[in-house]
């Protein structure tokens, strides 16, 4: 072990940046990541809120009930982007085999799973009095609600292994299984709904006013840096729970 | 040992378990033949809803009963090492992945496509609905098994193997099942199930593509 990691040092000398693929050289600078994730998060939700509850126009045909989507549209995309970073790292970390990059899959995967519920649930109570029922068999809340069922497999997956490193290489690899069908799965849905029903209300279907499409990004952002703020928070603990053997942790948690 | 003798020499091995162990194939068999029985009695039997849920219940029963041969593909191997002699072979392991696979499928894919036609009969469906719906089935079964087969190979040796296999694999067969099913429901309705049935045996093709190699590395992870 310790030759081949001298070995890697010796083929990447001059890249500054190997350096951080080291749980113990990254774990400080996640912290600073995690502080700044935290500190955009909030100034950014509560600029974004602001304009989206109290200076964006109460909407012509939904009325006030739209304005959930300030929350819902943000967490659907974070909930597909975490999971193309996931299986991102995945492949990196069976390519490389740098333990960083599955512990930086596993954080993320809850934070993905948590989006995609947010998303499904916001839905729902937005999809109550605008469409008079909480669940459509619609395309995308299908497609939604499979993503959140990909991201429970890739959690319990994980979690059925004893042998640490076994559960890392298993779970990336279904990662990226997932990563593979998941545009299949989304175009099978969409043709399995255009065969079985009409085309339903689209929200995005009548031009957006740019202050309501501002705020919305605004909070997109916020999300994007809560997901990161939440993702350090939870590669650290898993630094500290995974090196507990090593010096520096037990160093720093004395 | 050439690739070919070895491939043949799993593939000749799978069926002649399958010859003296009738339970293998059986079982699967009997468990579709119930499920399906078990329907009517919940939403009713009168013929207009069974001709409405019946592809379905059909297309689903089957997909569940080869659902639950996974674990079939290596834990008893594994047990028994016969895997390790599969893994220590020279002979590129995706391939026998895929000639174990290949076996399991017309083992257990057999009884179940020769039962669809029956099940259709007892759901009320025409007799072209009941051809289309045994050909969606036929190709839904090696989908499933060659999807399954790579979360049968990461879960060898994991706790609960069966009831994850079932989580991890059954998200990624629905476009087998919109596919097929919706196939099936097109005949139904009087027209043409090219379109799907198509894109189903495209989604087989693909998956012979690639599942035996993601499988293969499984094994390797699994075993390590």
């Amino acid at each position: 072990m310790a030759r081949t990691e001298q070995q890697s040092n010796d083929r990447f000398q001059g890249r500054w940046f190997w350096r951080y693929a080291s749980p113990a050289a990254f774990y400080p600078v996640a912290g600073r990541i995690e502080k700044i994730g935290w500190f955009l998060a909030i100034t950014l939700a509560i600029i974004g809120l602001y304009i989206g509850f109290f200076r964006a126009p109460t909407d012509a045909q939904q009325g006030e009930v739209y304005r959930v989507i300030y929350i819902h549209v943000p967490a659907a995309w974070m909930a597909m982007i975490i999971y193309l970073a996931m299986a991102f790292w995945s492949a990196t970390g069976l390519v490389l085999g740098t333990r960083l990059s599955f512990m930086m899959s596993h954080a993320l995967a809850p934070t993905g799973a948590i989006m995609a519920v947010i998303a499904l649930w916001t839905g729902a109570l937005w999809g109550r009095p605008t469409w008079g029922t909480y669940w459509v068999w619609d395309a995308r809340l299908t497609s939604t609600l499979i993503l959140f069922f990909l991201y429970v497999g890739y959690m319990a997956l994980a979690a059925s292994f004893d042998d640490k490193k076994k559960g890392d290489r298993a779970s990336a690899l279904i990662a990226l299984v997932g990563a593979v069908n998941v545009p299949i799965i989304y175009f099978s849905v969409n043709w399995w709904n255009t065969l079985h029903q009409g085309s339903s209300v689209r929200p995005g279907s009548s031009s957006m006013a740019s202050i309501m499409l501002t705020a919305m990004l605004i909070m997109t952002f916020a999300f994007w840096a809560y997901c990161v703020a939440a993702a350090m928070h939870r590669l650290r603990t898993q630094i500290i729970e995974r090196e507990s053997g090593a010096q520096w942790v037990k160093e720093l948690v004395k | 040992m050439s690739l070919r003798l070895a491939a043949s020499a799993v593939f000749r091995r799978e069926f002649q378990l399958f010859a003296r162990r009738k339970s293998d194939w059986a079982n699967p068999l009997m468990f579709f033949v119930i499920v399906c029985s078990l329907f009517p009695f919940a939403v009713g039997s009168e013929t207009e809803r069974l001709r409405g849920i019946g592809v379905g219940v059909i297309f689903v029963g089957a997909l569940l009963a080869a659902l639950l041969t996974l674990p079939r593909l290596f834990d008893e191997d594994a047990r028994d090492g016969s895997l390790d002699l599969l893994l220590n072979s020279n002979e590129p392991l995706a391939m026998l992945v895929l000639a174990r696979v290949a076996a399991l499928s017309i083992g257990i894919g057999a009884p179940l496509i020769l039962a669809t036609p029956l099940f259709s009969l007892l759901y009320a469906l025409p007799s072209d609905v009941a051809l289309v719906l045994a050909l969606a089935v036929a190709l839904a079964v090696p989908t499933l098994l060659l999807v399954g087969a790579i979360a049968a190979a990461l879960l060898v040796t994991a706790r609960g193997g069966a009831i994850l296999t079932a989580v991890l694999v059954l998200p990624l067969t629905i476009p087998t099942l919109i596919f097929g099913a919706g196939a099936a429901s097109k005949v139904l309705y009087g027209e043409s199930p090219f379109a799907e049935l198509s894109l189903q045996a495209a989604y087989l093709l693909f998956a012979l593509a690639l599942s035996p190699l993601a499988a293969s590395a499984a094994l390797k992870i699994s075993t390590d």
